[in-house]
């Protein structure tokens, strides 16, 4: 048995077109894995194999080679779905049922007996902030609403693994706030989180780990406080003699005739301190510098994009 | 579990079904005969025959049979309900493979602890369900009050509910597989009712056989014939079933059956191998 709650192995993905037979390479060898109790971004542009990856997992897409385990079960068995609550992108869900009916269909699906589902529904209605809502029928909803009822759905049987396609997707800024504590409440209960989003902010706040795809491979891979940590430090000095500023490779100076270093250690940055402050520099700052996940995402899609072009 | 699930595919269908207003219009028109027999056709029996007969309050001494009579209306009924109501619950159903496959629903399902044939077959088991009742509530409303109305009760009416429902089942099979290879309604729709439209031709075969001149012709037409439903003979059954005659042979039920078991077998294989 496996110890991971996501283990992807070398999956592909092609997919043929019907008549003409041209050939798509949607997944192309993606291996990662998700450790459970842990939450987990997938990100990556669009067409990058993010949604492909993630339906390989549900068993909607069937790979063309490689395999993907959940819990240790092989993602295409019934038992590897268990575990899993899933909320997908763009989802639709059946207009003709009443929020609690809908629920009471997908938690009757995901194998809840009729006590459960009687005791977890008002629940679940209450905790997305619709239960006053759970008697009218899904088409009165709007976006917002039909994504937190939706957030219920995938809850709904206590699930170990929750899949999220876009979470937050159409939802105001305070509902976002109140997913985000929802999530943040199942995670410290132990359950594993895999966020599929767009939304790099978020996913920086939210997941321990991230995995960037671009063109259906794992560009990068790790934790989100590794890779947008410690990029390098910002010495900012007054008073700094030309040749040195130029030496240093030292911004131009400001309206106060700062200016402005960036060194990629703090070794670096020390050995050039010192050498300021013999030349009689002032010294403002020292700091050290991070990324943004934005722009660790830019850094690692754009270099590719380039060779590719 | 596996009974949960199904009750809550059933009970999906069911809704889906009745947010369709073509499953109310085939239940209104069916609640509509029903009324036409309860509240406005007045029938006096004397001895065995209809006294007087009263429709929309216009009086008619006719001294028929009863029992003619009240065989008359079951063979019109089943015939309505065997062609009219087929088509209609044929149409109804069209859609419900393609809006179960609608991007965005079918990844959901597949999600859950359900195999995909399960999924499949619990939606078909739904549709059928409906048409069941639906059968029922016609069949066995007009059969009660001819019944309570003349005295005569021929329990054999009550088999079209279920001849209708056999080749329902057989056509839906057809609705589901071009449901599942196209997720299209119309062509769900098509496929089938010309299934229903060439049946009484091809039924000709003995007729058509003498004329054709061509071996391969003749093998063709007869192939056609064994494989495709038989619509034009199953109804013909019917009707000698509810009128007590004699039935000439219960083969085309035997070559339908296989033709549906095959035909969703297919829709289940393709419908377990398609990435979604």
């Amino acid at each position: 048995m496996s110890e991971f709650a996501i283990q992807a192995h070398d999956l592909v993905k092609v997919f043929r077109a019907r008549w003409s037979g041209r050939e798509v390479r949607a997944v192309d060898g993606i291996s990662f894995t998700v450790e459970p109790g842990t939450t987990f971004g997938l990100l990556g542009p669009n067409g990058a194999g993010k949604t492909t990856c993630v339906k390989t997992l549900l068993s909607a897409v069937h790979p063309t080679s490689g395999h993907a385990t959940v819990f240790g079960h092989d993602s295409r068995d019934m038992a590897a779905r268990l575990p899993i609550g899933y909320l997908p992108e763009n989802h639709r869900f059946p207009t003709y049922f009443t929020g609690a009916g809908m629920l009471d269909l997908y938690g009757s699906l995901s194998g809840m007996d009729s006590a459960a589902r009687r005791r977890r529904i008002p629940e679940l209605l209450e905790l997305v902030g619709l239960e006053k809502w759970g008697d009218v029928r899904l088409g009165k909803y709007s976006k917002g609403m039909l994504q937190r009822v939706g957030l219920a759905q995938a809850i709904l049987h206590e699930p170990r693994l929750l899949i999220l396609d876009e979470p937050t997707d159409g939802v105001d800024p305070v509902g976002r706030i109140h997913i985000r504590e929802i999530l943040q409440g199942l995670e410290a209960k132990g359950t594993t989180i895999f966020i599929n989003s767009h939304q790099l902010a978020e996913v920086e706040i939210f997941c321990r780990d991230v995995a960037i795809l671009h063109k259906g491979k794992v560009a990068l891979a790790g934790r989100v406080k590794d890779l947008t940590g410690n990029r390098g430090w910002r010495l900012v000095a007054a008073g700094v003699p030309e040749p040195l500023r130029a030496e240093l490779a030292g911004d131009a100076p400001g309206p106060e005739g700062t200016v402005r270093f960036a060194f990629p250690d703090l070794a670096a940055a020390n050995a050039a301190l010192d050498r300021l402050r013999a030349a009689g520099a002032v010294i403002h700052s020292l700091t050290e510098t991070t990324s943004t996940l934005e722009e660790v995402f830019v850094r690692t899609v754009k270099p590719q994009e380039r060779t590719a072009a | 579990m596996i009974v949960t699930q199904t009750l809550a595919l059933i009970r999906d269908t069911f809704h889906e079904a009745m947010a369709r207003k073509i499953f109310w219009g085939l239940f209104g028109l069916s609640t509509a005969i029903i009324l036409f027999f309860l509240l406005l056709l007045r029938i006096d029996v004397v001895e065995g025959g209809v006294a007087t007969m009263s429709l929309f309050g216009y009086q008619s001494q006719r001294g028929m049979d009863v029992e003619r009579m009240v065989r008359g209306v079951h063979g019109s009924i089943a015939t309505f309900l065997y062609s009219f109501g087929l088509f209609l619950a044929l149409f109804a159903s069209s859609g419900l493979v393609p809006s179960l496959l609608e991007p965005g629903r079918i990844e959901l399902l597949l999600s859950k602890p359900v195999a995909r044939w399960h999924l499949l077959l619990g939606r078909y088991l739904g549709n059928v369900l409906i048409v069941l009742a639906t059968s029922t509530w016609l069949v066995g409303g007009v059969w009660l009050i001819l019944g309570i109305k003349t005295g005569i009760w021929t329990p054999q009416f009550l088999l079209a509910i279920f001849t209708t429902l056999f080749l329902f089942c057989v056509l839906l099979s057809v609705v589901f597989l071009m449901g599942v290879l196209f997720e299209s309604a119309a062509l769900a729709t098509m496929v089938p009712v010309a299934l229903m439209l060439i049946s009484p031709i091809l039924a000709q075969e003995r007729t058509v056989v003498k004329l054709l001149s061509s071996e391969t012709a003749r093998t063709v037409w007869h192939t056609l014939y064994q494989m495709l439903p038989k619509v034009f003979d199953i109804g013909r059954t019917t009707l000698q079933l509810v009128r007590r005659e004699p039935v000439e042979s219960w083969d085309p039920f035997f070559t339908s059956a296989l033709f549906g078991v095959a035909v969703l077998t297919v829709a289940v294989w393709r419908f377990e191998r398609r990435d979604f």
